[in-house]
């Protein structure tokens, strides 16, 4: 176990130096970052000067050496515009992150699951069509237009929800602040996880759809049925503990793949999280922080990637971590 | 609205709307959106809030980091000019009562007395000696101030204002001047770094604690997020009718999200609003719009240094009569700016009536054939995709309507960051601009516009198109030091007559300003054509 | 009363094409603590009549007539509650595969008091003690320990007893084990059968087995129902029928069975089965039988295998002593004669395949050398090695998944020719590809077809046609049958036979399965965990087996005494005494 976890560090070090790596030398394509910061009669000597000063105008190895040299000590850089480290920056946006991909997940899981295992078990019914119609709808919907016309429909014509931002939040332990502890901040999630989950529900209703199923085929399901079990011991715990392996091998990536997203969605719902946060950046050219952006999100790839195989060998014994007990 | 709820309550899917319902309690709908705190409140005993919702939040609270519509925005609610502009365009006294001119060279304020900063310092010239001698070591500033000598403290409310030459502009550089508290900013804060530090890109004792005059505080600032703006109950102006106890700024970068949250009610005020929405927030009950012909110029510029037939006047004429801007205005702009021939908008100095926009496909192609290039030639032409508004859609219009006579457009488009870096370095043929002069003057544009390009005056920073025309530097440079309006309003004219019938570069048109509000706020009576509102005085109905 | 009587049984798999009828009116009783055999090759219609039994058919199957009572109850047109109570309270089921129909995530302990807690009622701590002496009772030791563990954690054989303990953990009247011993090596196979046996006996419960293998019914039930096509082509007590066969197919299926009390010249009466006419060719003036020089036979020696070894990774890591490796092969030795047919045998992980892949040149070998008419292949170059390699050709033992699907039978065949560039048009290669597919027995016509038009021995036909194609001198054929029915197993056993007598053919032929062995090698390598325990020729092997191991393999194979041997073509007479 010890082993895997100090694997899965290297790995991590290791593709958190590679990301750094090319976002360095792709930041010249990113633009002026000086044209951000200054107004627009400043000159071009002024201008120059400030990029001395920042050190915009060494070469590009003298530049990402002293990157990497403060970057192992836990400094990457200091944002333009925030005027604070980047890394505090972004870890002070994770939180908001966090909690809209926390409450997207939480309804990808509790939609997709039974949705999915019910369109395998009756695969002619009026709902299943429905719900995989429901789907195709969902797959073919940029995000975008579902979260403006989810605030169209909830905020503007229906008055029932807010239509931006996080609302009231309850700190906790000092160092969070989350909206699901009082109403107003549980009513500002709403929007923004139904829109970030409407892009990965389809996958995943159809993904346990067709994985239950093919559960539904094997032999120990037949076996289960065989030895005079109830129907739903057989669906719930025999087909559905094996759908699950796969799905939360997908899973994994896919939660990963929607941190990416939240930059679409908190962009719409003026979502104070990272996804926001690195869209901004991008837009002023705030090269440190574009930077330590990535490099967080690729450290948070590894981590869900590391818990996804953490549980997918929780719930399959046949496999052991590498290393791991025995 | 009935039947629009009950439609859309179908079309749902019920999970949701469940599920939402859920949440909004009782049943008895739009209640939840608009609980605590309460936007616009209008029971006596509350404080009254103003939720606003910008596309950007101000960078810094350290007033002379940036110039920018942001930084005036936020300076003119936390601090106090020495004079401001009213919908005129003439000067209202702020912190400074009275001003007269002494010489040619000098004008003398006189300051009001008994002004508090938020500190409780008493505003004295020495305050706005220490402000004035800050603004010049401002990279963003100093340029607004160069001609001026410097600033002589006369007595504790008296100042002069002292100029290296005879320059018309004194006022126009006043409305820049917000006093600081020099007392608070003295010192070293907790970092060792000295309290006045100014500095772009690091955290400075300035740009995150303020001391002014102005009607609100800052009482809390999560940057990205939101502001929150109390009103000072010390401050000095006890005639504003501002009624408005504390307004909560939170940028919302996307249009539609920002209109939305005004239509829910979320919000009360936002700016800008995109011209695809006007209809909606003017028609919807609740919600005004208030638009107004702004003073951003938007350009084409065509550079002589790369192709050689821009050096001919025929063919920088032809481009100007095919370019039909009215068209864009109306077409791609929906009517949301004023289509222009000149540089400066209606109410400048050098604003020429006569000057319309000369759309004549006809006798482009004439032109073109007098030229010798009946046949036409090809350019490359570059626009940004996200600083203007319809940016790119305006370049489409241009490149196509260019194409009637024959000339080839090669469009490419990008995002602002990388669009800077190319228009410095001139990477093509023809290249948009779009200016707001600072100044709030004709000169100015043509400073950094059309003016022979002079790196010692920093003159033509901006002049992608090499045009270059020393009498009109000369009559710029002469307008510079004459203080006579009538004078220098003929001056300024000449040059905008001289660009036009040159065809120095394509006008396109001003963009206009456009406010939401809910109607309750009386928006209308604080904005005006420089988008800083002045919501010390907003009155907001009860 | 019989325990168990199916009357007149139809059972309909009703589809847009029509109603396919798979059971067609069979009738049968089972009595307490008697096995009965259900008998009979793919598409008889075996597993769907017990699968039909307890409503277990797979959609859109139905049963559509007749009846079926247990103990004088009809159970027949039961709602899916009722039915339910049936499965493992009343008739427990065994499924072939016990690598399938465990959960692979669940405990033995689960999955057993589960069904005891379904079947019985009883709370959790009399589940566990029940499931504790299920376990003891089936024969797994430490069952305390066993209960906390997880399928993978058994052997094939052992699982095969966790699923009899499950089909027993109800009490079950009666039990169905649909080819219980399929799955598992020889050796295993007997102490399952031997088991399912001794239990049915003991606690008067009784059992439908069913199985397409005659040794299993000759050796477990008491009495036997063949089976052919979905109707019931006769039923009698067990001897009676090995030795009197009644019916025409039931003597054309016992003789087509493999046995080693007596080889065969060829399989006689296997046409029942697939009509199969090979047209004889003119071998000698014939494409097929020009012979080229490609080096040197010494001593008649073809083959020569060197000390081999070969082992696989199974623990991948960085540091070399953290590595983990199986030995699959392990110093392998042996020759092969030119013209005779070599036996590998042994069960399952035993090396013989791996062995033969080495030969083909698909694995490269650790250490040893494959020499080949006298030339080393692995000294050779690429280029140099491919004449060589075109002489050594393989049939494997899946002949669903070694064809590809998207090419017509004709191009399959033709692609080795066109590779090797062996014929000089396109019209003569057309010509040779139509005389092969007569030659094995599928008539030219074929040829414009694809390979999912054609049943699994067809394919086997086709894989060898193919295989052929090349006119190898050297054969592998890696199980080249055990995927296919006994009958057409015998078929495809006689073309090879037939190959090698016209084209003096070597081969190197695998199985697991000690008859084919039998009758097809004249000489035979007994290999256990990568390595060889002994060789020798076919008739002494069988004789006197020199190894204790090999002893084993012999004894536990089915015993076919009483098997029929009417029609048998039989080439020499063995001492009964030795089997």
């Amino acid at each position: 176990m010890l082993a895997f976890l100090a694997r899965r560090l290297v790995q991590a070090l290791i593709v958190m130096f590679v990301i750094s790596l090319i976002s360095f030398s792709i930041q010249d394509n990113l633009g002026d970052p000086l044209r951000e910061m200054v107004g627009q009669s400043v000159s071009e000597a002024e201008r120059q000067q400030l990029r001395d000063e920042l050190g915009l105008n060494d070469p590009f190895l003298t530049q990402y050496g002293r990157f990497l040299s403060s970057a192992v000590q836990g400094d990457l850089g200091q944002s333009y515009f925030f005027k604070e480290p980047a890394l505090e920056v972004i870890l002070a946006k994770l939180p908001a992150t966090l909690e809209l991909t926390f409450g997207a997940t939480l309804l990808i899981i509790v939609i997709s699951i039974p949705a999915g295992v019910y369109a395998a078990i009756r695969p002619h019914s009026v709902l299943t069509r429905a719900i995989l119609g429901f789907s195709i709808l969902g797959i073919s919907v940029p995000v975008f237009l579902t979260a403006i016309f989810c605030i169209y429909l909830f905020s503007i014509e229906l008055g029932w929800l807010p239509s931006y931002g996080r609302g009231e939040l309850v700190p906790v332990w000092g160092v969070w602040e989350t909206g699901y502890l009082n109403k107003d901040g549980l009513l500002h999630l709403i929007l923004p996880c139904v829109s970030l989950a409407s892009i990965m529900l389809p996958l995943f209703i159809r993904l346990i759809r067709s994985e239950m199923v093919e559960a539904l085929h094997t032999e120990y399901v037949k076996f289960a049925k065989a030895k005079g079990l109830r129907k739903a011991r057989i669906y719930f715990l025999h087909a559905l503990k094996n759908t699950m392996l796969p799905v939360v091998t997908v899973g994994g990536v896919q939660i990963g793949t929607m941190v990416a997203y939240t930059i679409l969605t908190e962009t719409v719902f003026q979502w104070p999280g990272m996804g926001f946060l690195f869209l901004e950046a991008v837009n002023r050219v705030d090269t440190p922080l574009i930077v330590a952006y990535l490099i967080v999100v690729g450290a948070i790839f590894v981590v869900v990637n590391t818990l996804v195989d953490l549980i997918y060998g929780l719930i399959n014994p046949t496999v052991r971590l590498a290393g791991g007990d025995k | 609205m009935k039947t629009n709820q009950i439609l859309a309550g179908v079309v749902v899917a019920g999970a949701i709307a469940a599920g939402a319902y859920y949440f909004s309690g009782t049943g008895e709908k739009p209640e939840v959106a608009k609980t605590d705190p309460a936007p616009v409140t209008t029971a006596a005993s509350q404080d009254i809030v103003l939720k606003m919702a910008y596309d950007a939040d101000p960078v810094s609270l350290d007033p002379h980091e940036q110039l920018s519509g942001g930084t005036l925005q936020m300076s003119h609610l936390v601090f106090d000019p020495l004079v401001r502009w009213n919908n005129n365009l003439q000067f209202d006294g702020r912190l400074a009562e009275k001003w007269e001119r002494i010489d040619d060279l000098t004008v003398r304020f006189h300051l009001r007395k008994g002004v508090k900063f938020h500190s409780g310092n008493e505003l004295t010239s020495t305050d706005v000696k220490w402000t004035f001698d800050r603004l010049l070591s401002s990279p963003d500033f100093k340029g607004v101030f160069e001609p001026f000598e410097g600033m002589n403290v006369v007595d504790e409310y008296t100042i002069d204002l002292v100029t290296k030459r005879p320059f018309p502009l004194v006022l126009n550089a006043a409305t820049y001047v917000f006093p600081m508290d020099s007392a608070f900013y003295t010192g070293q804060d907790d970092k060792g770094q000295s309290k006045d530090l100014l500095k772009k890109h690091a955290d400075t004792y300035a740009s995150r604690n303020h001391s002014g005059t102005g009607p609100y505080r800052v009482t809390e600032r999560q940057q990205g997020v939101k502001v929150i703006f109390d009103r000072f109950d010390g401050y000095w102006d006890k005639q504003s009718p501002g009624n408005v106890d504390e307004i909560v700024l939170t940028p919302i970068k996307e249009a539609p999200t920002r209109v939305a949250a005004l239509l829910s009610g979320d919000v009360d005020f936002i700016a800008p609003v995109p011209p695809t929405d006007h209809k909606r927030v003017d028609g919807t009950d609740g919600t005004d719009l208030v638009t107004m012909s702004g003073t951003r110029v938007i350009t084409f510029q065509m550079n002589q240094e790369r192709v050689e037939a821009f050096k001919d006047k025929r063919v920088r004429q032809a481009i100007a009569y095919a370019v039909n801007n009215e068209g864009i205005v109306k077409s791609v702009m929906k009517g949301f700016a004023s289509a222009a021939a000149q540089q400066g908008p209606k109410g400048y100095a050098g604003y020429v009536e006569e000057l319309k926009p000369r759309f004549d496909l006809e006798k482009a192609r004439q032109l073109m054939k007098k030229a010798g290039y009946e046949d036409g030639f090809s350019i490359t032409m570059a626009a940004p995709n996200n600083r203007y508004v319809n940016d790119e859609k305006i370049a489409q219009a241009v490149a196509s309507m260019l194409a009637k006579i024959k000339i080839k457009v090669d469009l490419k488009t990008m995002p602002k960051a990388q669009y800077w870096p190319e228009f410095d370095k001139r990477s093509a043929d023809m290249m948009m601009i779009g200016w707001h002069a600072d100044t709030e003057d004709s000169a100015n544009f043509t400073e950094y516009l059309t003016a022979c390009a002079d790196e010692t005056t920093g003159w033509g920073q901006y002049n992608s198109g090499n045009y270059c025309n020393p009498e009109v530097d000369a009559l710029v440079k002469a307008a510079g030091s004459e203080t006579d309006p009538a004078k220098r309003a003929a001056m300024l004219q000449q040059v905008e007559k001289t660009l036009y019938d040159e065809a120095a570069f394509i006008p396109l048109h001003w963009q206009n300003l456009a406010w939401g509000a809910s109607s309750k706020a009386g928006v209308s009576k604080v904005v005006n054509v420089m988008d800083f509102p002045y919501l010390g005085d907003l009155v907001v109905k009860e | 009363m019989s325990l168990l009587c199916v009357d007149d049984l139809i059972i309909e798999f009703p589809s847009r094409h029509g109603v396919a009828v798979s059971v067609k009116g069979v009738s049968f009783q089972v009595e307490k603590g008697e096995i009965l055999g259900l008998v009979g090759e793919s598409g008889a219609g075996k597993s769907t009549i017990g699968n039909g039994i307890v409503n277990l058919l797979s959609s859109p199957g139905r049963v559509a007539d007749g009846s079926i009572k247990l103990a004088g109850d009809s159970i027949r047109n039961l709602d899916d509650e009722a039915m339910r109570k049936v499965r493992g309270r009343r008739i427990g089921f065994i499924f072939q595969d016990p690598m399938t129909s465990l959960n692979p995530l669940l405990t033995i302990g689960t999955q057993l008091m589960e069904t005891v807690q379904a079947t019985l009622g009883a709370d959790k701590e009399a589940a566990r003690a029940r499931a504790l002496e299920l376990l003891d009772a089936v024969g797994i030791p430490e069952p305390e320990l066993r209960l906390e563990q997880y399928p993978h954690q058994f052997s094939g054989g052992m699982r095969q007893r966790v699923v009899i303990a499950i089909a027993l953990a109800g009490e079950p009247e009666l039990i169905i084990a649909d080819e219980p011993t399929t799955a598992l090596d020889v050796s295993v196979q007997n102490q399952v059968l031997e088991l399912i046996r001794k239990l049915c006996k003991e606690r008067d419960v009784g059992c439908i087995l069913i199985t397409h293998d005659m040794g299993v019914i000759a050796n477990t039930t008491d009495r036997v129902a063949v089976l052919y096509q979905g109707e019931l082509m006769e039923c009698g007590p067990t001897m009676d029928v090995l030795e009197r066969p009644q019916h025409a197919y039931t003597r054309s299926l016992i003789s087509a069975v493999p046995r080693v009390d007596v080889k065969v010249h060829r399989f006689p009466r296997v046409e029942y089965i697939e009509k199969a006419e090979s047209k004889p060719i003119d071998v000698k003036n014939h494409w097929l039988g020009v012979k080229e020089s490609f080096g040197s036979v010494e001593n008649g020696e073809l083959l020569k295998v060197e000390n081999l070894d070969l082992r696989f990774v199974t623990k991948s890591a960085f540091l070399e002593k953290n590595r983990k490796y199986v030995q699959a092969i392990d110093n392998v030795s042996f020759t092969v004669k030119d013209g005779e047919t070599f036996g590998l045998v042994g069960e399952s992980g035993s090396g013989k395949s791996t062995t033969a892949r080495v030969i083909a040149g698909l694995y490269r070998p650790d250490n040893g050398r494959v020499m080949f008419a006298g030339q080393d292949l692995g000294a050779l170059s690429e280029k140099q090695r491919r004449p060589l390699r075109r002489q050594i050709q393989m049939v494997f033992q899946n002949p669903y998944s070694s064809l590809n699907s998207r090419m017509t039978v004709s191009d399959i065949i033709a692609e080795p020719i066109r590779f090797h560039d062996l014929a000089e048009s396109e019209m003569k290669i057309r010509q040779i590809v139509n005389d092969l597919l007569d030659h094995v027995g599928l008539g030219a016509a074929a040829g414009k077809r694809f390979p999912h038009e054609f049943s699994g021995g067809q394919r086997q036909r086709i894989s060898i046609a193919r295989a052929l194609a090349t006119r190898p001198r050297f054969l592998i054929c890696d199980e080249p049958t055990s995927a296919l029915d006994v009958s057409v197993q015998a078929q495809i056993l006689n073309l090879l036979k037939d190959l090698q007598d016209e084209l003096g053919l070597t081969m190197l032929f695998i199985s697991h399965d000690l008859p084919v062995i039998r009758q097809m090698c004249d000489r035979i390598a007994v290999m256990k965990q990568g390595g060889i325990v002994e060789i020798n020729d076919s008739d002494s092997l069988f004789a006197n087996p020199r190894q204790e191991y090999t002893r084993n393999l012999i004894e536990v194979m089915p015993h076919l005494d009483h098997l029929s041997r009417d029609g048998l073509d039989v080439e020499m007479p063995l001492n009964k005494a030795v089997v």
